[in-house]
């Protein structure tokens, strides 16, 4: 026992922690601004699939690390592009578009796999390029501080300031005011004149932006290739997170870490005795928890503006 | 414009479905079937798709190997099923329905149940079933002939080869599911790695799924880092892949599975494919040739379980450039040793097949 502690509290927890909330924190942004929007972006797990593999291929083919992000990233803007279609012009039930995505993303990624490498579960017969980890000169050399913090991976950095570019966007830009009002009170927002299916069609495309990122991250960062499959849920525990989040960007960043933590927990506690299906099951039981604590968080919130609304009425 | 659009869909959705029923009954339609000579005619029924470069097309290489050598004596087919599980026992009585079809091959543990669910109702048909066993005390499957393999034979000569180059003694294992095969897999490792260096250790891991490689190589990464483990093995299918590239990032040695993975980096990746001490092979294309061999020579025991392992070469090693580059000259002719050894009976090699899960859960947790 001492000697799992001893993991636990080790830089390298931390670290490892850091990196495996990278993908689902992209995601979990991109779920973020789609929900501000009034839109429920279930399509983030099918999204990474497919910027996995387009940024692979991209790279991998062009031998540029630039053109393989553009395909990613033009990738995951395309099926967003695609999802808002079907569910704002078509008007198409949202779930179910993000749903049928996702089950697209499964066999088309093989699919296309298939047809361009002979291959049907990896690419790696496919030199891709990865994401250069970044080395911080000065942080890097604060002792244990510094272990944790240098030496990731340019996404993990760039998943960082993605936090705080979309809470400045959300709570402080003009757009993100639009797309605040939208998600809160469609009908209110567009009396005053602002263009609903627009601002949509934009928190849609933001969203699927960010969750290519997520994926390149899978693929072309944590792992050096495609590989069929390869999200294995982490665009649905976005989705928790992001609801965990309670609607914030600082919110959805903790909710995301705790994910990380629980996933990293879960490989130290392999090797210490514990059934391994037991411990399989930590993220998803953190997901649970998390989700029931957000319920009960909430259910308190309505309970108290309702209260708030009845003392209105009380006194006149 | 919405109108037209709406029928176009409509059509392309009909169209589809039909088209889905065209192929279905070309496969099944017993006028293509050769009635002439009488060819006996042997289907293979992949639960899954070809292209997986290891189990499946293995298998059916082991198909075309038999039509090499049988040549118009067979007729032989492949169908792929998919991984749709609800198409697979109505493929199954399908192919037992059709008179034509002689001798119907399937694997894996999944097809199990299904085959003797439908073989008791067709007797004069002949079932193969591959890397799984039948229960045959459970009821009368006279016309079901399984293959199992002996993999810990394999991972014994594999254990022992990475008990050789390992230097700190503890070798990291990173399975995709608790479960019989994959803890044998297991089991063979242990014991040969033991029977070189009794102090070997094995750090043991799941990963719950065989698609995460994401975990597959944060698990091992862990392993190689806390535990100190410099030989992994990531025995989960594809996802077995992220634990060579934690080894190739960490400098440390790995094992390749089902297909030899050192060659398939060679020229793409050769960091991975120079930490890759061998490949744990299994044959499934042998061991299919040798039992329709015994079929055709009348000397098939059907109704029993025919386990093949090293001397069959149904297991072994991938023994490519990279092995010969790790492994010394005087290394490899201790291999060779223990695998005459094994083929000889002289050392038996544990297994976790047909043993007491507790008793399996008790050896590795002995090892570790």
């Amino acid at each position: 026992m001492p000697e799992v502690l001893r993991s636990i509290f080790s830089v390298d927890f931390v670290y490892s922690a850091l990196r495996l909330t990278t993908p689902v924190l992209f995601a979990a942004l991109g779920s973020l601004v789609a929900d501000r929007a009034g839109v429920t972006n279930i399509g983030l797990e099918g999204i990474m699939l497919f910027s996995a593999l387009t940024g692979v291929l991209g790279s991998a083919y062009s031998g540029s690390l630039f053109v393989g992000m553009l395909c990613g990233l033009v990738t995951g803007l395309f099926i967003a592009l695609i999802m808002a279609y079907f569910s704002l012009q078509m008007k198409a039930d949202i779930i179910l578009t993000g749903v049928a995505m996702n089950l697209v993303a499964t066999g088309g990624t093989v699919f296309i796999l298939y047809s361009i490498c002979g291959d049907k579960s990896v690419s790696t017969s496919l030199s891709s390029l990865v994401f250069p980890t970044i080395e911080i000169p000065l942080i890097r050399d604060i002792p244990v501080l510094g272990d944790i913090l240098s030496g990731h991976n340019l996404l993990t950095y760039l998943s960082l300031v993605a936090v705080v570019v979309v809470w400045f966007f959300l709570e402080k830009s003009k757009p993100g005011l639009r797309i605040r009002s939208v998600g809160e009170n469609a009908h209110a927002a567009e009396s005053v004149g602002i263009h609903v299916r627009r601002v949509r069609y934009g928190a849609l495309l933001l969203s699927g932006a960010l969750a290519s990122f997520g994926g390149m991250f899978l693929s072309m960062g944590m792992l050096t290739y495609f590989s069929k499959n390869m999200t294995a849920g982490r665009g649905y525990i976005a989705l928790a997170a992001q609801a965990l989040g309670n609607g914030s960007a600082i919110g959805t960043f903790f909710a995301s870490l705790v994910f990380g933590c629980a996933e990293a927990l879960s490989v130290s506690l392999q090797g210490v005795g514990l059934p391994p299906q037991f411990v399989q099951m930590v993220p998803y039981v953190a997901t649970i928890l998390g989700l029931v604590l957000y319920a009960a968080l909430r259910k308190n919130t309505k309970k108290r503006v309702r209260k708030h609304k009845r003392r209105k009425r009380g006194s006149p | 414009m919405k109108k037209v659009l709406a029928i176009l869909m409509a059509a392309c959705l009909i169209l589809l479905v039909f088209a889905g029923c065209g192929t279905d009954d070309a496969n099944t339609d017993p006028s293509n079937a050769g009635t002439n000579g009488d060819p006996v005619k042997i289907v293979l029924l992949i639960n899954g798709t070809l292209g997986d470069k290891s189990f499946f097309d293995s298998a059916k290489n082991g198909m075309d190997l038999i039509k090499e050598k049988y040549g118009d004596q067979v007729e032989t087919q492949t169908v792929e099923m998919s991984y749709d599980a609800t198409k697979w026992t109505p493929a199954l009585i399908e192919f037992s329905e059709d008179a034509d079809t002689d001798i119907i091959i399937s694997g894996t543990w999944q097809m199990v149940d299904r085959v003797i669910e439908v073989a008791p109702d067709y007797p004069d048909k002949k079932y193969i079933v591959y890397d799984a066993e039948v229960d045959y005390t459970s009821g009368d499957y006279s016309n079901v002939y399984s293959i199992t393999y002996k993999q810990n034979e394999a991972s014994f000569l594999a254990g022992a080869a990475s008990a050789l180059v390992s230097k700190t003694n503890v070798f990291g294992f990173v399975g995709g599911m608790d479960n019989v095969t994959i803890n044998d897999f297991l089991v063979g490792l242990i014991a040969g790695a033991q029977y070189i260096k009794p102090e070997m250790r094995f750090a043991t891991a799941y990963i719950g799924n065989f698609d995460d490689a994401v975990k597959a190589k944060e698990i091992t990464l862990s392993q190689i880092k806390n535990q100190n483990a410099d030989v992994v093995y990531g025995c989960a299918g594809q996802a077995g892949l992220g634990s060579i590239e934690a080894a190739a990032e960490q400098g440390v040695y790995a094992l390749g599975g089902d297909s030899d993975q050192a060659m398939s980096f060679k020229g793409v990746d050769d960091a991975k494919a120079q930490c890759i001490i061998t490949s744990i092979l299994k044959r499934v294309d042998q061991s299919l040739l040798r039992a329709v061999t015994a079929s055709m020579e009348g000397t098939l025991q059907w109704g029993t379980t025919g386990s093949f392992g090293l001397a069959d070469e149904s297991v072994g090693l991938a023994e490519n450039e990279y092995y010969e580059a790790i492994l010394t000259e005087e290394q490899r002719a201790q291999i060779d040793e223990i695998e005459q050894k094994i083929i000889s009976g002289e050392i038996e090699v544990p297994t976790a097949l047909g043993r007491d899960t507790q008793e399996v859960k008790a050896y590795i947790d002995a090892a570790s």
